[in-house]
């Protein structure tokens, strides 16, 4: 007896949000924040320890883009 | 979480100011945190009105969303900040307890055990117990799951806080009261399918949040090698910086265990006794939509697992030669709870992360970071909770004082113990906070229960002639041994030795043994004391009966074909992959 296949249920084309939508946002939100206080810190250098390698500015790039993928590709859409 | 013998976070702290203050865009993203767990809440709510929908998430978890659950809702910031210190203080030796000591017994519960777990359509283990060996096995692990679930709850909560005022210097009862509120307000809402959200969302954020500081430590470190050799000059030890070659005996590493413990008892019984049977874990699981996804969420748990390392061990390793005061020169930690700590204002090694995060994380990037730890804890006590409210009403409110309700009254059962659950939780905190030494107590008292009910449960779904007596005797007897011998050792010191079989053990071995070792050997034993009791009663009793047995044991269940259309689909090959890479990483660090 083979179990079949679940129905392939995508959220995001049912109106419902998605969990990766969510975890989309959240890491696009957090991450512009931090992207936002890494270009202030080229005029404002940081005390922290490797400061110069600006840190808040390459880590929050990387968050804004990963969230950003997150967020438009899990959106909720009502077809 | 498994047992750790060493108090994961200080009990007492004297120091007149914390270690760093949140600038306002930290607070930003905080409260962005806050807000989108609550919303998440009452989006829930709408989809949770039926008991399963509530308790398990309508069983419609994808295998990736099961699995970084599973991994998640173990991976709480006690276990982040404690590791992070045992790291520390023994080496590298830490790095076993997330790769032997987790990775094989996933990946034998996706393959072996998940199909019982899953076909029985159980609920809970204490759930597959009732199915399997009747009303007594279930109420033994239903009343003790229940006690632990709501104890652990409390400890993250007050650990929590504790953390915060430590780090930030917030008001202990503040940070208290509003993680507990917050948590019991979306657990209420929105049941495991809410606590299975945040836990992914936990997940990334501390990926976000934390793996920034083994990176910058690499490179101010100049590399891995370099790494390496500082570590191993400054502690004069090659030992902390190897992870099998000097396990030969107790003494030649700064961890006091021998690979006989590595194997069978952290390997073995420990692991497996976690991983397969914790009520926490199997949760979610369990809330899986298919046999295949089910199956596979444990295996994508263990892939993630095995990379937790890198932002858990290496920043405790880093600190060892990173840690510097503003002269540059090295700072040294101490145990929690010594003179050192608590006269001197000398930070601890369960310090280590914060201190590390503080040291590389300005603002906003330190925001993420507290907020993953924050974010970690909240987990904890939400998997804790929702568990709680599992077992209390499918296992012992629905078993035993009002078996005939109807569904929606299951429900509102599940709402109310949640709230009941939270407030009990709050109590215990505040008990925690006014005898310390009740956390070392706390992860003692789980050890007792685990072992034994790895046997219980292992014998049940692979030997058909246990009987319904067999199963109840041997989880009783297996716990009544590992309470008999932790109150031995209590009492002695010296009675270590019969645990590792040397009678004639120094004073010094048995202090180090002490120290990490003798959970792994008394698990081990209360283990085959179960096991043995089980075959023995099993065969003194009447076997249960084959049409009763169906659904429940290996060769009286039809597995069905998962439905794998190929290879690649297979859960089998991507366990063996993850194996693969295990057994490579062992050797690479030998």
């Amino acid at each position: 007896m083979t179990e079949p296949h679940p129905p392939h249920v995508d959220p995001s084309t049912e109106g419902e949000l998605s969990i990766w939508f969510f975890v989309g946002v959240l890491v696009l939100s957090s991450g512009l924040i931090i992207f936002g206080q890494g270009i202030y810190e080229f005029s404002h250098p940081g005390i922290t320890v490797l400061a110069n390698l600006h840190p808040a500015f390459w880590w929050g790039m990387v968050m804004v883009l990963f969230g950003g993928f997150y967020t438009f590709r899990f959106r909720p859409r009502n077809d | 979480m498994i047992p750790m013998h060493f108090a994961p976070i200080p009990a007492v702290f004297l120091f007149a100011t914390q270690l760093t203050h949140l600038a306002p865009v930290d607070l930003a993203i905080l409260l962005l945190y806050f807000a989108m767990v609550i919303f998440i809440g009452f989006y829930v709510k709408g989809s949770t009105n039926t008991s399963e929908q509530f308790f398990l998430a309508g069983r419609e978890m994808s295998a990736w969303i099961a699995g970084l659950s599973f991994v998640s809702a173990n991976l709480g910031s006690l276990e982040l900040m404690g590791w992070a210190g045992a790291a520390y203080q023994y080496g590298i030796l830490a790095v076993h307890w997330y790769w032997i000591g987790a990775i094989p017994a996933m990946l034998f519960l996706g393959i072996v055990m998940m199909p019982f777990y899953y076909i029985s359509k159980t609920h809970s283990v204490p759930g597959y117990l009732q199915l399997r060996f009747g009303e007594g096995a279930r109420a033994l692990s239903g009343v003790s799951f229940a006690f632990m679930t709501v104890l652990m709850s409390g400890v993250n909560m007050y650990s929590m806080a504790l953390v915060m005022k430590v780090v930030l210097g917030w008001n202990i009862n503040f940070s208290m009261w509003v993680g507990a509120v917050t948590v019991a307000i979306y657990v209420m809402l929105g049941g495991l399918r809410s606590a299975i959200i945040n836990e992914v969302l936990q997940f990334i954020l501390i990926w976000a949040g934390a793996a920034l500081i083994p990176i910058l430590g690499l490179i101010e470190a100049g590399g891995w090698t370099n790494l390496k050799a500082q570590i191993i000059a400054r502690m004069g030890d090659p030992a902390y910086m190897h992870i099998w070659s000097t396990t030969g005996s107790f003494s030649s590493n700064p961890m006091g265990v021998q690979w006989t413990g590595l194997v069978f008892g952290l390997g073995f019984v420990i692991s497996f006794g976690y991983w397969t049977t914790d009520f926490l874990v199997v949760q979610r699981v369990l809330s899986a939509n298919s046999l295949r996804a089910a199956r596979l969420a444990p295996i994508i748990g263990a892939a993630f697992k095995m990379f937790v390392p890198f932002f858990v061990i290496l920043p405790g390793l880093l600190a060892l030669v990173l840690l510097k005061d503003s002269a540059g020169h090295l700072i040294q930690l101490y145990p929690d709870g010594s003179d050192m700590v608590v006269n001197h204002g000398m930070h601890s090694f369960n310090e280590v992360l914060p201190l590390m995060m503080v040291r590389y994380l300005g603002p906003g990037l330190l925001g993420l970071g507290i907020t993953a730890l924050i974010a970690g804890f909240m987990s904890g006590m939400a998997g804790n909770v929702s568990a709680f409210s599992t077992v209390w009403t499918y296992d012992i409110y629905g078993a035993y004082i009002n078996k005939k309700a109807s569904d929606a009254h299951y429900v509102l059962m599940g709402r109310w113990s949640t709230i009941i659950g939270m407030i009990v939780s709050v109590g215990t905190a505040y008990l925690v906070m006014s005898a310390a030494s009740i956390m070392d107590y706390v992860q003692e008292l789980f050890s007792f229960f685990i072992a034994p009910l790895f046997g219980t449960v292992i014998l049940g779904m692979l030997w058909k002639r246990a009987s319904k007596a067999g199963g109840f005797w041997g989880l009783l007897c297996g716990t009544a041994s590992s309470i008999f011998m932790w109150l031995a050792v209590m009492h002695d010191k010296a009675n270590i030795r019969f645990m590792i079989l040397q009678p004639h053990a120094s004073a010094d071995t048995i202090l180090r043994v002490q120290a990490m070792a003798a959970n792994l050997y008394r698990a081990l034993w209360s283990w085959i004391v179960c096991v043995i009791v089980t075959v023995v009663v099993s065969y003194m009793t009447k076997a249960t009966p084959e049409s009763q047995l169906t659904g429940l044991v290996y060769g009286s269940t039809v597995i069905p074909h998962d439905g794998s259309r190929n290879l690649f689909e297979k859960p089998i090959f991507w366990a063996a992959v993850i194996a693969t890479i295990l057994f490579i990483l062992n050797l690479w660090l030998w």
